[in-house]
């Protein structure tokens, strides 16, 4: 590994560990890392290569995808985790198994829960080792089961509980999602509901930030009153889908005439 | 882990078309059957019949469990003349034997007036012995490394004949390939190899290798529980419908265990039903059967639908599926207690079958079937009863958990928030549109199997003609009955007067 990048390494280290880290200054040496990495063929890693350059590699991989969460920059950590599947998965035997490892997995699971990708987030579970057992993995297992069964407000109590520094940093896109999750549901499960409970249900601390959200969901308010009342969808009108019915009778017909 | 008890299965999975060729040749020895196949395999290449190949194929599961190392000897030796180099090769990877008694003995008995071949016969022959040979190998844990060796030398030599009348012997080499890996514990490895094979195959049209090779793959990724890998082969790949049988089973058992852990359990639903069809029967695979029941029990209970009860009756199943039972207890009755006591006792077992993370995701089903229960019986009950009755944590999440179930269509009904309670309506009746579209699949399942089965009847070459004479035959014997009639008639004629005379 070129000399120069081990001093970029060493940098990014510091730089990164400082607190309040600087982050514009860690995006500007992970830029030049990469470039560096690339460069040194580690970026990708090739067969052949010297196991130790390779874990660096990932820990400068690894720093990227933190510092992203903390830029909040969620496409950028989609990039840093694809790359580091290759380190995580096809290099498992050869390198020694990093910290961070499973915190940015969580991380990536929380992700994915947030973009309300539910079958991806399942399929990302399934190809874990290791799962119950480890916090990083178990939070964001609980709160898919909490989102899968309705347990909103578990939800909303466990934002605290994160077990990395990074996950609060999806429990505002979290509690939007559960919010419209939770609107969707009283839409159809209540006529009315009065104002005061509205705001309980839906995390709300404070009326207008109630009824801003109440009229972008187009629900009528009645102020004075004190109640939400929801839009009745129409019941759907059943009809008889006559023409499917007569074109399967036909191609009964037919194939009927092919076997007598 | 379940892929262990797919073993068992594949190792029978074509002996349900062996049965009915048993009967007729019970006495061969192997070596006299390998042999006789061999002639098989000859007279499918010069006729450019792959049918004979097939079945020759057909029996190897069964051969395969009376190889020994003589009985492999001795066909080679009876097949190769004595100086081919062909059949130094071979004969090198069997151990050096004490032979002569064995096979000397064998050899007069089975084939006394063999006389020794003047050439090599078709590669094909060769490719097939080895194939024999590799899952020979296999049947010791001392030799797997050896197997794994031949079977590499063995794909390469596919790969330097080339010739497309090796395709389903090749088809069956891969599988063995597998094996080989698998048990030396680099499936992993293998994996660039079956791609690179899967593409060649491709290029070639040559459908069996294809299937065989995407069933590899498929299993080695789930093996890994790469399902991410898996579903992108799948979708990048199109499964050939020319395949075998067992390789659909195989096929559309993967696709079911790949979309369940998607969530697109009707897909999987799909997919187990038809691998269930197209399996052997259970009394030959079980191993397979139970697996595929296995992940199809949990498919149907996570698309909310309770299994028939008869399933767990079935005698291959009942053992295999007693966790899986207690779990289909559970879930009808929505007790979330039960569910999770069920859980936590078979959860070796389930990690083992790989379905666990499915089970787990039953939980809100439970909660569903419960709410669903309770609608239907009350007309209107009160949320604190709702949790009681389901053992939630707190009446808040009742309410959230009954708003989420009428929003997915679970229950028809209303929370009236004010009084805390919820209030249950009527429910849909079952007749529809949807009806006539359920019939309407079956029937068209029903119309393309029999279109299949019409496609699929064979008319052998100059048949008719045979037909013809029969015909003849049948016209002059028509006559001839005829005639024996007229004369019965006098007979009868004959009989009648004795009766009218009594």
């Amino acid at each position: 590994m070129a000399s120069n990048l081990g001093a970029l390494y060493q940098d990014l280290i510091q730089t990164f560990r400082s607190q309040p880290s600087d982050l514009k200054k860690v995006g500007v040496l992970l830029a030049q890392l990469k470039v560096g990495l690339i460069q040194a063929g580690l970026l990708i890693p090739q067969p052949g290569v010297n196991p130790q350059d390779l874990v660096i590699a990932r820990e400068i991989l690894e720093i990227g995808a933190f510092w992203s969460i903390r830029t909040k920059d969620i496409p950028s950590f989609d990039r840093y985790f694809s790359q580091l599947q290759t380190f995580y998965n096809d290099y498992r035997g050869l390198l020694p198994e990093s910290p961070r490892e499973y915190p940015i997995r969580g991380l990536n699971l929380i992700r994915l829960l947030t973009q309300n990708r539910i079958a991806d987030f399942h399929t990302t579970l399934e190809s874990l080792p290791l799962r119950a057992d480890n916090p990083f993995i178990a939070h964001p297992m609980n709160l898919e089961r909490w989102l899968m069964e309705g347990s909103y407000s578990k939800v909303w109590n466990a934002r605290e509980e994160a077990p990395a520094e990074e996950y609060k940093f999806f429990v505002d896109s979290l509690m939007g999602t559960i919010r419209n999750e939770i609107a969707s549901c009283e839409e159809t499960a209540y006529d009315s509901l009065p104002l005061k409970d509205a705001a309980t249900l839906l995390f709300f601390k404070s009326q207008p930030e109630l009824v801003a959200f109440a009229q972008k969901r187009g629900w009528q308010v009645d102020l004075t009153g004190g109640i939400i009342s929801f839009a009745k969808k129409g019941e759907e009108k059943i009809e008889i889908p006559k023409e499917k019915l007569i074109a399967a009778n036909l191609s009964y017909a037919r194939e009927l005439e092919q076997i007598v | 882990m379940a892929d262990v008890e797919m073993k068992p299965a594949e190792d029978h999975k074509d002996d349900g078309e062996k049965v009915e060729e048993a009967p007729k040749k019970i006495p061969p020895t192997p070596a006299a059957e390998i042999k006789s196949n061999i002639a098989l395999i000859e007279r499918a290449v010069s006729t450019l019949e792959p049918r004979f190949t097939h079945r020759v194929l057909r029996n190897l599961n069964a051969l395969r469990k009376r190889l020994d190392d003589a009985a492999l000897r001795e066909a080679i030796d009876g097949v190769y003349p004595s100086e081919s180099s062909v059949k130094k090769q071979l004969l090198n990877w069997l151990p050096a034997a004490s032979t002569s008694d064995t096979s000397m003995d064998i050899d007069t008995s089975a084939t006394p007036a063999a006389k020794p071949p003047q050439q090599d016969p078709v590669p094909e022959a060769e490719v097939y012995i080895r194939l024999l040979i590799i899952h020979h190998l296999l049947t010791d844990k001392a030799t797997y490394a050896k197997a794994l060796e031949l079977s590499n030398e063995t794909t390469e030599k596919i790969h330097a004949y080339n010739r497309r009348s090796l395709d389903p012997i090749s088809a069956k080499v891969w599988y063995a390939v597998e094996r080989a890996y698998e048990f030396n514990d680099k499936l992993a490895e293998a994996r660039p190899f079956f791609l690179a094979a899967h593409r060649t195959a491709s290029l070639r049209h040559d459908d069996e290798t294809q299937a065989s090779l995407i069933n590899r793959l498929l299993r080695s990724y789930l093996q890994y529980n790469l399902y991410e890998q898996a579903d992108k082969l799948v979708s990048k790949t199109t499964f050939p419908s020319s395949a075998a049988n067992s390789q659909h089973a195989r096929y559309h058992y993967y696709l079911g265990r790949i979309r369940a852990v998607q969530l697109n359990y009707s897909d999987a639903h799909a997919n187990l039903q038809q691998a269930i069809r197209r399996a052997p029967s259970a009394t030959i695979a079980p191993g397979f059967y139970q697996a595929v029941h296995k992940l199809s029990v949990v498919v149907e209970l996570l698309m909310g639908d309770i299994p028939d009860r008869g399933l767990f009756r079935y005698p291959v199943l009942e053992k295999a599926l007693v966790g899986y039972f207690e779990i289909v207890k559970a879930v009808r009755t929505g007790s979330l207690s039960q569910f999770q006591t069920t859980l936590a006792k078979y959860a070796s077992q389930f990690e083992a079958d790989k379905t666990y993370t499915l089970i787990a995701r039953l939980r809100q089903n439970v909660i569903k079937t419960g709410i669903r229960r309770l609608s239907l019986s009350y007309s209107r009950i009160s949320l604190r009863d709702i949790c009681v009755k389901l053992h939630l944590d707190s009446e808040e999440d009742a309410e959230y958990i009954v708003g989420k179930a009428i929003r997915d269509g679970v229950i028809e009904g209303r929370i009236v928030h004010e009084k805390g309670w919820m209030e249950c309506g009527g429910q849909k009746s079952g007749y529809g549109p949807e009806v006539s579209e359920v019939f309407t699949r079956r029937i068209s399942y029903c119309l393309e199997l029999h279109n299949q089965s019409v496609k699929a009847m064979r008319y052998p070459l100059n048949a008719h003609r045979k037909e013809l004479a029969a015909a003849e035959g049948a016209r002059e014997r028509e006559k001839e009955l005829a005639k024996e009639i007229q004369e019965g008639g006098d007979l009868d004629d004959d009989d009648g007067g004795l009766g009218d005379g009594f």
